[in-house]
């Protein structure tokens, strides 16, 4: 983002930066930078909150009127209200486990669709589409590739790796849009109910698992590094290949 | 509140220590006050409006995001998966913050709001974004755009 900021001001064009990592905008020294004490995804701060949200806007902005530059790095000085747990958010049932990973998943899918047809009717939005599949084509796609061999890309112009990282993106998103139906959950609430108690969860798991076994690098390092977040993958004692 | 030292120690020295390079220049452009200010985001989230090619892996391209796309057409394509989507998946504006610049723009606190905002891939090396941040630069001229706000994840 520093770097960006660079490129644009060479050409003659103003920015500010918000920084979500202090120490990496000391390093890089942009033109101006708001640091803001929010957990990565979230620069803005809080969903839902257009005042907070307003306030890092405009702390922003006003940096751009300084002219005691260059190198402006100011502290935002509110933290994320969001990261409290919300004691009174469930999560949404999940049916009884099948026989099989793939069997559970398939179910789990199912099962929540009316929380997600809650979430859309709530929210008016999904992130869900980069794959192009639907949730069951999803799952069986998943399933395919924990039967041990990798299949064949469901999408044309997408490789088979491409086609899953996008699926389990999807995949992701469904179950945490869903789980969020109802209440103000934290990230922390969803990510622990989507990694310790759901198939999809498990089923991410090893895919990471089979590819970091594989003796395919590409494989390998997609399977490895993009299905399971590093901060999961420690918490939970994860081997690291 | 989230700070590195909330991260795995390997994660969280990684991103501390991310190379970026090392520039010659120490530009800062200065203008007029905000409520003259026409601004644009440029987001290093992956950001792609649905039905259009995702960013991949990492692509040192960027996507344009007209002013008028709607929160039900944006979706992220960050390869990264270390970083929270359920804020962005509930409220667009936590990664894109383009409802309230509007109102902004609306009160007349800034001047006006671009006609269209960007979206590069944050994971990709900086030094093969160059040129293609160059040449954003000229779009963003060509819009009258002379403020940008830079928004991570």
């Amino acid at each position: 983002m520093s770097a960006l900021g660079h490129y644009l001001e060479e050409e003659g064009i103003a920015t500010v930066a918000i920084s979500l990592i202090r120490p990496q905008t000391e390093n890089t020294k942009p033109p101006r930078a708001l640091w803001v004490p929010f957990e990565l995804g979230r620069p803005f701060g809080p969903p839902s909150a257009a005042a907070f949200q307003r306030r890092v806007m405009l702390a922003a902005l006003r940096l751009l009127e300084r002219t005691d530059g260059p190198v402006l790095i100011e502290d935002f000085p509110e933290d994320d209200p969001r990261v409290r747990p919300d004691p009174g958010w469930r999560p949404p049932p999940l049916p009884m486990a099948g026989p099989t990973l793939a069997d559970r998943l398939a179910e789990e899918i199912d099962a929540l669709q009316g929380s997600h047809a809650r979430w859309m009717a709530r929210r008016g939005r999904t992130t869900i589409g980069l794959s192009g599949l639907d949730m069951p084509e999803i799952g069986r796609y998943v399933s395919a590739w924990l039967s041990g061999t990798a299949p064949a890309s469901p999408r044309e112009g997408y490789s088979a790796i491409l086609a899953l990282r996008f699926a389990v993106d999807d995949l992701k998103a469904y179950y945490l849009e869903a789980a969020a139906c109802d209440g103000a959950p934290s990230s922390r609430q969803l990510g622990d109910w989507l990694w310790n108690d759901t198939a999809a969860g498990t089923a991410v798991i090893a895919l990471r698992a089979f590819g970091l076994a594989s003796d395919d690098d590409r494989l390998k390092a997609v399977l490895g590094n993009f299905m399971v977040p590093a901060v999961r993958v420690a918490m939970m004692g994860l081997s690291t290949g | 509140m989230t700070r590195l030292t909330d991260l795995p120690p390997a994660q969280a020295k990684r991103l501390a220590e991310l190379e970026c390079p090392a520039f010659d220049t120490r530009p800062f452009v200065s203008g007029p006050p905000l409520l003259r200010r026409r601004v644009g985001i440029v987001s290093s989230a992956g950001l792609v409006v649905r039905g259009e090619s995702p960013l991949r892996g990492r692509d040192p391209d960027y996507r344009a995001i007209p002013a008028a796309t709607r929160p039900a057409e944006l979706l992220t394509s960050h390869i990264s998966i270390n970083f929270d989507r359920t804020g962005f998946q509930e409220d667009w504006n936590v990664v894109f913050p383009l409802d309230r610049l509007i109102e902004l723009a609306a009160e007349g606190t800034i001047g006006s709001l671009a006609a269209t905002h960007y979206s590069f891939m944050g994971a990709t090396d900086p030094v093969e974004m160059e040129p293609h941040a160059r040449e954003l630069a000229g779009r963003l001229k060509q819009d009258s755009v002379d403020a940008v706000i830079l928004s991570p994840v």
